[in-house]
C-alpha cells in the first residue's frame, strides 16, 4: 500500500490543500489519517472522508505507537481483501517527516506492507519565510520534502513570494515545486528575481545544511557507491540531512533517496522519466564539497 | 519466514538493490567486500563476505573474528571495536 505523508509547519495549509484533493476527486480512492499535536481533534470536522484521527502527540514522536497501531490496522484489512492501495497521512505541525518514514521502517509488519510516495511538504507563502527563520522544524521539513507546495499564494506580494521561493530553492534545489490558493493547484505565477535569505545560524541545528551536488562519473558501480554511502550515513547521518538521486545500475535507473539515516528502499525508475543520471545531491553540514569529492573518488574509485 | 530460526525474513538491506541476474549479484557481493576492505584498512580492520558462513566476518589484525548480519550491523561492530564511528570523511582529510 502506497503511503503518501503531508507534511507542514502548524498553519501551513495541509488540510486545506488534502480538503480540496479530496473535493476534486484526485485522492478518491485513498484512506485518509490525520495527525494532530492537540488532544482536541478539529481537522476530522474539515474533512469527511477522515478513516482515522490520532489526536494527543505528534506522530513522529509521542504519538508515533499510535500512528503504527493504525497503519498496521490498515495493512491489516488489505491483507484480508479490502481494496486500499493508498494511504494520506497528514502529520501534525510540529512532525519531522523523516521521523515517521523511520518510524515506520523500523517496524517489522509495516516494512512488508507500506510503499513510500512523494514526501509532500506545504509552506505558508505568507509565514514561511518567518519560520525557516526561526525555528529549525520547519527547515527541517522543508529539506525532507520530494514535493513542496507553497498555499495561500494569492494572500503574498510577487516579492515576497519570489523571495521565499529563493530561499527554499537554496535549502532544497531539488524538490519539485507547486503553487496552491485554497487548495487548489494554480500556475506558476511570474516573479521578479530575488535573492535567498541569509537564514540566521540557529543554536540547536549548528550552522545550516549546505546542498553540494556530487557526479557520479557513468560506469561506477552501485555497490561501491552504497557500501560508501552507508557508512557515510552511519558516520554522519545525523548532519546528512538528505541525500537524492537518480543512479545508473544494471537492474535499470535506481531512485536513490535518504532522509537522515533512514535509506527509503531504491525504486527502479522507467527510463523515460524526467530526472538527471548520476547525479546525486547531498543536503548536509559538517563537511566540504571538496571533501565529499575526495572521499568519494578514495572509497568508490578507488583513487589514490 | 526462514524455516531454520522462524523469524520473519528481514527485508534486506537498500545496497542490494540494483542487481538483477545471479551474475550481477555476485559481483556485487565482490565489490561490496572489495570496498569495505578499503574503508576498513586504515584502522586495522578487515572483512570477508561470502563463503560458507552466512553474514559478513569481521576480524582484527589479531585474527579475532565476529560475525555480523549485514552492513549495518557491520558499521555499528566497528563503531564499537574503534569506540567512534568509521567515518569516510574523516579519512581523507
Amino acid at each position: 500500500m502506497r503511503l503518501t505523508i503531508l507534511g507542514g509547519y502548524l498553519g501551513a495549509g495541509k488540510t486545506t490543500w488534502l480538503r480540496h484533493q479530496l473535493f476534486s476527486g484526485a485522492l478518491s480512492d485513498a484512506v485518509v489519517l490525520v495527525n494532530e499535536a492537540a488532544r482536541t481533534p478539529v481537522d476530522d470536522a474539515l474533512l469527511k472522508s477522515v478513516s482515522c484521527v490520532l489526536s494527543g502527540g505528534c506522530a513522529c514522536c509521542d504519538g508515533r505507537a499510535d500512528m503504527i497501531a493504525a497503519l498496521r490496522d490498515l495493512a491489516d484489512q488489505k491483507s484480508q481483501g479490502r481494496a486500499l492501495a493508498h494511504v494520506v497521512l497528514e502529520t501534525s505541525g510540529l512532525a519531522d517527516p523523516g521521523a515517521i518514514i523511520a518510524a515506520v521502517q523500523d517496524d517489522p509488519v509495516l516494512v512488508h506492507h507500506v510503499r513510500f510516495d512523494p514526501i509532500r511538504v506545504v509552506v505558508d507563502a505568507l509565514h514561511g519565510l518567518a519560520q525557516l527563520r526561526d525555528e529549525p522544524l520547519a527547515r527541517r521539513q522543508v529539506a525532507s520534502a520530494d514535493i513542496l507546495t507553497l498555499t495561500k499564494c494569492d494572500s503574498a506580494s510577487p516579492v515576497e513570494l519570489a523571495r521565499l521561493v529563493a530561499t527554499l530553492r537554496s535549502l532544497n534545489p531539488d524538490a519539485d515545486l507547486g503553487f496552491s490558493e485554497l487548495g487548489r493547484d494554480v500556475a506558476p505565477p511570474d516573479l521578479p528575481d530575488a535573492r535567498p535569505e541569509v537564514l540566521p545560524h540557529l543554536a540547536e541545528e549548528g550552522p545550516p545544511p549546505v546542498p553540494m551536488r556530487l557526479t557520479v562519473p557513468p560506469g561506477t558501480d552501485w555497490s561501491a557507491l552504497s557500501v560508501w554511502l552507508s557508512a557515510l550515513l552511519h558516520a554522519r547521518g545525523d548532519d546528512l540531512v538528505r541525500v537524492k538521486g537518480v543512479v545508473r545500475t544494471p537492474a535499470g535507473r535506481l531512485l536513490l533517496q535518504t532522509v537522515r539515516r533512514i535509506v527509503q528502499r531504491p525504486e527502479i525508475l522507467p527510463e523515460d522519466s524526467a530526472a538527471q543520471d548520476n547525479v546525486l545531491i547531498f543536503i548536509g553540514r559538517g563537511f566540504t564539497h571538496d571533501e565529499l569529492e575526495r572521499s568519494f573518488a578514495r572509497f568508490v574509485l578507488g583513487e589514490d | 519466514m526462514c524455516n531454520a530460526c522462524g523469524f520473519p525474513a528481514r527485508p534486506g538491506v537498500w545496497t542490494e538493490a540494483g542487481s538483477e541476474t545471479a551474475m550481477d549479484k555476485m559481483r556485487a557481493q565482490l565489490m561490496q567486500g572489495a570496498v569495505i576492505n578499503r574503508l576498513l584498512r586504515p584502522y586495522g580492520l578487515m572483512a570477508s563476505d561470502g563463503g560458507h558462513v552466512p553474514g559478513i566476518q569481521l576480524s582484527t589484525l589479531t585474527g579475532a573474528t565476529t560475525i555480523v548480519d549485514d552492513l549495518p550491523s557491520l558499521w555499528e561492530e566497528v563503531e564499537r571495536q574503534l569506540g567512534r564511528p568509521l567515518d569516510p570523511i574523516v579519512a581523507v582529510r
